[in-house]
């Protein structure tokens, strides 16, 4: 399995108490594998999600990416693995406001110290991909909520990664849009072999033939167990 | 420093307006850097044009020629300490009035025609032949010319204008020389009795010098130390100081507080950059590359302008810009100017990536 989360736990402080979130999440997700995540507001979907993409450590699990333990990686080390082998798309894709729809892309390759013609001609072809290649030079201001979810999708590809996750990427577009997005996102991520997990609100949107599974009381289960 | 670069010029309207900030206290920082420099030229270039390494004083004078007298047998022993030139040297003020009866201000300097304060031939001419004064070269430009007479207030003695020397002056007053013997008349009329300010000397060795001092009687001091002696040279450099160091203080305050807010603005986006796989190094980097820029370009601009506007400045105002001391005010400004970023640059590493998801945490 491309994504491993093994008996992930992870408690917050509530006031004088400890509310816990997650207890002995499991999840595994393989290689150009699709899997939906549902579950109600304040589940702890963005947290899970949080502590596949190494932004967060669990207090108790594991997180395998791609053969590799992060566990007992130092924050350097995590964060270079975030880097190499972890794409995110966030709920609103936050881009940055001065640069353009291609240097977007290229940000990811000139932070992970990989900037160069390959990389050019990479992030051009991801736009392609997503339907953007007329849109390179336009800044986030100047593309449509739909436009930009597409930029965040190829941006989040841009690193070659092993995994992608995506935190209700569809939230801010209407439904069309959301699923359009969210197909892009799922034929990408099958075509590019990439170990995808997204969490939605709106299992409706995801494209036939993704797993769903559902955080419920803290533990991912089978969506179709709960939700019938 | 991909992002900062484009960040730059997407923002150039926020950028311009701090760099105007830093650029106009760089502009008054260099101004008064050159006023400091001018002050300085004007209150000891005549003595510090003087080939002197120390100069021997009465105990007590604290720098200040008008205190310090000093008699032949205080020179005696230096005359005789190995490795030292020593000569006497005479320093007092005078008012002087032209044939057209204008008035000028002299610092004249007494000193005898074999001393190696006379660097050459026609100086050490001038101070052994007849009664008379070399005047500094800026009197030149106030129209004062060889042959002139000048009536030395007071003693009211006439000595004709001999020659020029180099361009200085002591105590904000134009600088003049004239022969020991010339001088001691002028301050103690027929009663002189060999006295004079102080010893001037050059070379020698320390252990030497202070036996020296200790037979002569006197204190002897180096000649940068002497300057404080030049009337107001302290309060007026320490003036200059406190205000550039008020302004460079206020420099860096501004361009902290200009960092920090632009950071706290940041936030999500240093968050973002750091999901994305940034290091606390690249963010950094990033984070302070552009400020550096800012600074940089912004200290440049200002200096520059300051140059400019001190080609206009007239010869009233004592002002003198060196490339030393502007390249320094601009180093230290740049230097001030990222230290105060310090806060920020705290708040920058402490970004959690993990803001970049959004509120369920």
């Amino acid at each position: 399995m491309t994504l491993v989360l093994d008996h992930i736990a992870v408690s917050v402080p509530d006031g004088p108490d400890t509310l816990t979130i997650l207890r002995d999440a499991d999840l595994a997700v393989g290689a150009g594998e699709v899997v939906g995540l549902t579950g109600a507001s304040g589940s702890g979907k963005s947290t899970l999600l949080a502590v596949a993409g190494l932004l967060r450590r669990p207090d108790e699990g594991r997180v395998v990416i791609d053969g590799t333990d992060a566990s007992s990686l130092g924050r350097r080390a995590r964060t270079a693995l975030r880097g190499s082998a972890v794409g995110l798309v966030f709920q609103s894709a936050t881009l940055f406001p001065a640069l353009t729809a291609i240097e977007q892309l290229e940000l990811v390759a000139h932070v992970n110290g990989r900037l160069d013609a390959g990389a050019r001609a990479r992030a051009a072809e991801l736009l392609d991909a997503v339907g953007l290649g007329h849109r390179r030079r336009a800044r986030p201001a100047q593309l449509s909520g739909g436009e930009r979810q597409r930029v965040g999708i190829a941006r989040a590809l841009m690193n070659e990664p092993a995994v992608v996750l995506a935190d209700e990427p569809t939230a801010a577009l209407d439904d069309e849009r959301g699923r359009e997005a969210m197909a892009i996102l799922a034929s990408e991520a099958a075509r590019r072999d990439v170990a995808t997990l997204i969490v939605t609100h709106n299992p409706d949107q995801l494209p036939a033939g993704t797993r769903r599974v559902h955080l419920h009381d803290g533990q991912v289960v089978d969506a179709a167990a709960v939700l019938g | 420093m991909f992002l900062a670069l484009r960040d730059l010029r997407f923002g150039r309207a926020r950028f311009v307006l701090v760099g105007t900030v830093i650029g106009l206290v760089a502009l008054l920082t260099t101004l008064l850097s050159g006023l400091a420099t001018g002050l300085v030229d004007d209150g000891i270039s005549g003595l510090r044009g003087l080939p002197l390494t120390h100069l021997a004083l009465q105990p007590g004078a604290e720098s200040s020629f008008s205190r310090s007298t000093l008699r032949p047998a205080n020179l005696e022993p230096w005359t005789e300490a190995d490795g030292v030139e020593a000569a006497p040297l005479g320093v007092s003020f005078f008012n002087a009035k032209t044939e057209d009866g204008e008035t000028l201000d002299l610092a004249v300097f007494g000193t005898t025609p074999d001393s190696f304060l006379a660097p050459n031939a026609t100086a050490r001419g001038a101070l052994a032949g007849e009664p008379g004064i070399v005047v500094s070269e800026e009197l030149r430009g106030q129209g004062v010319e060889v042959g002139d007479e000048l009536t030395i207030v007071g003693p009211d003695q006439t000595l004709p204008v001999l020659g020029f020397t180099y361009t200085g002056s002591y105590g904000h007053v134009d600088i003049a020389f004239t022969s020991l013997e010339e001088w001691q008349h002028l301050v103690y009329g027929d009663d002189a009795d060999g006295r004079f300010s102080a010893v001037a000397l050059r070379g020698g060795d320390a252990e030497v010098r202070a036996a020296a001092d200790r037979a002569a009687g006197t204190a002897t001091e180096t000649k940068a130390h002497a300057y404080a002696g030049s009337p107001g040279y302290s309060a007026e450099t320490a003036t200059m100081t406190l205000i550039r160091v008020f302004l460079l203080a206020i420099s860096a305050l501004v361009v902290g507080a200009f960092f920090t807010v632009w950071t706290i603005q940041r936030t999500r986006q240093i968050g973002l950059l750091k999901a994305l796989g940034a290091s606390n190094g690249y963010v950094l980097r990033d984070s302070l590359g552009q400020l550096a820029i800012v600074l940089v370009a912004a200290t440049a601009a200002g200096a520059g302008a300051a140059v400019a506007v001190g080609q206009l400045v007239g010869d009233e105002v004592p002002f003198s810009l060196q490339a030393g001391p502007v390249a320094t005010s601009a180093v230290v400004l740049v230097v001030l100017g990222l230290a105060g970023s310090l806060v920020a640059v705290r708040k920058v590493t402490s970004v959690d990536p993990v803001i970049a998801l959004g509120a369920e945490h």
